[in-house]
């Protein structure tokens, strides 16, 4: 009886060992098969985890790249706004420096004089004095370009009386039209003033003198070459 | 009896196991040293079964034991850098070899003998008549 109870219990616990290796292999054959079908095959953990590492650093790596290049671009960009910025405010003094020096057609509002000589009365004939006092009135009253017939007056040009009127070298004879441009108002008031006014002393004179507005007056640039011989910039 | 009881667990074992849930892969490396261990001690048991020391004690603490311990070098071996699960399985087979040819051995031994026996009473009956 006792050796019987011996081998129940020797049958039944080497029954249930053959049942947990056999469920504990065929567990693995399937666990092999389905990793098979993904694919991943006989690639180790180990070597997956060198993969992910080396793949992690390369991210890594385009990742800080990407970073600075970004940075990069970011100040070459504002370098770029703060050149532009630069260069804009530069054209414009430019621009303006050129058109204050008269070496550019400019147009704008302004006031257009014409004298002209009257033959029939004692001092009608306009003389280079008259021209001059002209410009300076109208300067005075900040015209910021002028020309004579045509002829751009710069800070260079000389009205002379020879045989004819001389502006920058040029002949110049009646009708002189003197063109301004500047704050017409100014302009306007500036040679209007009664008795003491440039008109009203031309007028009492004996000359011919017209004073007229316009709202666009073109001036032509200076013709001729500006060169500068004997200027040197004090303090270079 | 034994024979039975063998037939039904591995039958049931089989069926189960293949319906079973599917682990995880990285599991399944230290699955494979517990098998490989309880393969061993099957062959163990088996050997000594023939050479008539058989302990049923001895077979289950080593079946499950080996079992064990292996999972248990297996994963010191993966903290520590070391494929331990290496010497494991050179030792678990080494082992299943030599119990194999202890087997094969005492089979073809007892085979020869029953030839030799066989062959000295058929002289015997020759003799005889």
């Amino acid at each position: 009886m006792k050796a019987k109870k011996g081998e129940i219990i020797m049958t039944v616990t080497i029954g249930l060992i053959c049942f947990v290796l056999t469920y504990v292999m065929f567990m693995q054959f399937k666990v092999v098969e389905e990793t098979d079908i993904t694919q991943i095959e006989n690639a180790r953990e180990s070597d997956l985890r060198e993969k992910l590492a080396s793949w992690t650093e390369k991210y890594e790596d385009v990742e800080q790249k990407l970073t600075e290049s970004k940075q990069r671009l970011e100040e070459y960009n504002e370098r770029k706004i703060a050149n532009q910025e630069t260069t804009e405010l530069v054209e414009k003094e430019l621009e303006q420096a050129r058109q204050l020096v008269g070496i550019t057609d400019v147009k704008g509002a302004g006031v257009v004089v014409t004298l002209e000589d009257d033959n029939d009365s004692e001092d009608g004939i306009i003389t280079s004095l008259n021209l001059r006092d002209l410009v300076e009135a109208l300067r005075l009253a900040g015209a910021e370009a002028i020309s004579i017939n045509d002829i751009r007056v710069i800070n260079m040009t000389e009205i002379v009386d020879t045989d004819a009127i001389l502006v920058n070298t040029e002949k110049v004879a009646s009708p002189y039209v003197v063109k301004a441009i500047g704050d017409q108002k100014y302009l306007e008031s500036a040679l209007n003033t009664k008795t003491t006014g440039y008109i009203d002393t031309m007028i009492r004179s004996g000359k011919k003198v017209t004073l007229e507005r316009e709202n666009n007056i073109k001036i032509y640039k200076y013709n001729k070459e500006l060169n500068v011989k004997y200027l040197n910039d004090e303090g270079e | 009896m034994i024979f039975i009881a063998i037939l039904v667990g591995c039958i049931i074992g089989a069926l189960l196991g293949m319906n079973a849930p599917v682990i995880p892969y990285t599991m399944s490396g230290y699955l494979a040293i517990s098998i490989i261990a309880a393969l061993d001690s099957v062959f163990g048991g088996i050997t000594s079964v023939l050479k008539g020391n058989f302990d049923l004690k001895i077979f289950v603490s080593g079946f499950f034991g080996n079992a064990i311990l292996s999972i248990a070098l297996t994963y010191l071996g993966e903290r520590l850098n070391v494929d331990i699960y290496l010497a494991a399985i050179v030792v678990f087979v080494g082992r299943m070899f030599t119990n194999l040819a202890i087997i094969r051995r005492y089979y073809i031994d007892k085979w020869t003998n029953k030839l030799a026996k066989k062959n000295e009473n058929d002289k015997q009956d020759n003799i005889t008549k």
